[in-house]
């Protein structure tokens, strides 16, 4: 293991530390349950500044770290999958961009970067997120309601994460460009 | 605003359900799982019941704190029941109609079997949490991944990542909120205004965590290579976790008697 690996291995499980605590920090209550709040953000960042497998690796084993952290949602095994791996990994994806992010760090053309890779970043690992939360809503209400309008359930029931991917996005535009004036991730690119 | 201090579920008690082995109790909440789902009568969510209720009075964690899960899953059981009990205008004697509306008798029995179900598979699972500590639960959780490290997966390392992110959750956690009061001595509020607003107030805060973040990660990285640090590969560990033969047997008996369970009823 290089030292750049051992970096990127510390990045990542700090990363997790950072993403239980601001989870914790809850912005907003939703009515139904769902809570607002920025925990998403971490793993958005470093996906951001490492590309896409970091992200998915960071995002994977958040949903893990979550399942000991907090009192895991668990009511049918597909669900579970979905809503914990599959979903969280998700997220890790907004570093598909982290490419676009890296060459406009370079240049330090900041409102590039936010047009270019932040928005479109997190509005990807965001909806992912979403559509797993979804899928996971519909394929547990199938299996115990039939011939209910499913869809609609589970979208309306899981519109929360929209409603925090909008604030992880607003973060991460105020987050991303004074981190990388201090703590640049192109010296230090993987 | 405060952060919390103590993080995770672990209710540190002693009691022969928390001494069990990490793994045996990964391998029962398994069996379990799969025995709720096999069960199709009444008779069986009963066994299944009691075999949750005894591993609670076993494992002497309060019942108030077993039973938090439920909370989080309020809203899909009364979804399912609703699902399952209610029908719009049916053409048959309902149990009880209002309007439109009725409960129908087998519909209510059908949704309150599912409900049970959830209840149960919510109480059983968070026991595993509730009485394996983080460390112990991740160094289980390598064991159980290590055969995966033929195919080149990473279990060491992921075990590893784990262990540090659980490490620093509290030093986080204390470094956060000193932003915070640190921000609301500068006349920042937290717990004012609408969603937009309290997001904004946490910029301050977020900035500082992230760069301490990175920084943070580089000197770990360091200290961990000064120490020779270099993988899982012929890792030992101080204390290794072993399971005993009074954990095979638990092991062995709750699921052949959660196999019985799930067959049978």
């Amino acid at each position: 293991m290089s030292k750049r690996q051992l970096v990127v291995f510390v990045e990542i499980a700090l990363t997790l530390a950072l993403g239980v605590v601001l989870g914790s920090l809850k912005i907003w209550q939703m009515p139904q349950g769902g809570s607002i709040s920025l925990g998403m953000l971490p793993v958005l960042v470093l996906a951001l500044r490492r590309g896409p497998l970091v992200g998915v690796a960071a995002g994977a084993l958040g949903g893990l770290l979550g399942l000991i952290v907090e009192p895991p949602f668990i009511v049918h095994p597909v669900q579970f999958i979905l809503d914990y791996p599959v979903a969280f990994a998700a997220v890790g994806l907004a570093g598909l961009f982290s490419a676009s992010w890296r060459s406009s760090a370079r240049t330090q053309a900041w409102s590039r970067g936010i047009a270019l890779a932040v928005i479109p970043g997190v509005a990807t690992g965001a909806l992912l997120r979403y559509a797993a939360h979804v899928v996971s809503g519909i394929v547990y209400f199938a299996d115990y309601a039939q011939g209910q309008p499913v869809i609609l359930y589970s979208a309306i029931y899981n519109s929360y994460v929209l409603v925090s991917a909008l604030l992880c996005m607003g973060a991460a535009i105020l987050v991303l460009p004074a981190l990388e004036r201090v703590v640049p991730s192109e010296n230090e690119r993987s | 605003m405060k952060v919390p201090v103590t993080f995770g579920q672990y209710v540190p008690v002693d009691s022969p359900v928390h001494s069990l082995d990490a793994k045996a109790k990964m391998g029962l909440v398994a069996a379990f799982t799969a025995a709720l789902f096999l069960v199709d009568g009444p008779l069986g969510m009963v066994a299944a019941a009691a075999v949750v209720a005894a591993a609670v009075v076993l494992s002497r964690v309060p019942w108030r704190i077993a039973l938090r899960g439920i909370r989080a899953v309020v809203m899909i059981l009364m979804i399912t029941l609703a699902a399952h009990a209610l029908r719009w205008n049916p053409a048959t004697v309902a149990l009880v109609r209002v309007g439109p509306l009725a409960v129908d008798a087998a519909g209510l029995k059908e949704g309150l079997f599912f409900v049970v179900r959830i209840v149960l598979l919510v109480v059983g699972t968070s026991l595993l949490t509730l009485t394996t500590s983080p460390v112990a639960l991740t160094d289980g959780l390598e064991r159980i991944m290590r055969p995966l490290a033929r195919v080149r997966f990473p279990a060491s390392e992921v075990a590893m990542m784990l262990t540090i992110a659980l490490r620093f959750i509290p030093t986080t956690a204390q470094e956060a909120e000193k932003l915070i009061v640190a921000q609301t001595a500068r006349g920042a509020r937290f717990d004012a205004g609408g969603p937009i607003a309290r997001a904004r107030a946490y910029a301050p805060v977020l900035v500082p965590l992230f760069v301490n973040l990175f920084r943070r990660a580089d000197d770990l990285a360091t200290a961990m290579e000064a120490r020779c640090y270099r993988g899982g590969v012929g890792r030992t560990r101080l204390h290794e976790s072993r399971m005993r033969p009074r954990d095979w047997a638990v092991l062995c008996l709750g699921t052949l008697v959660l196999a019985l369970v799930g067959i049978t009823l």
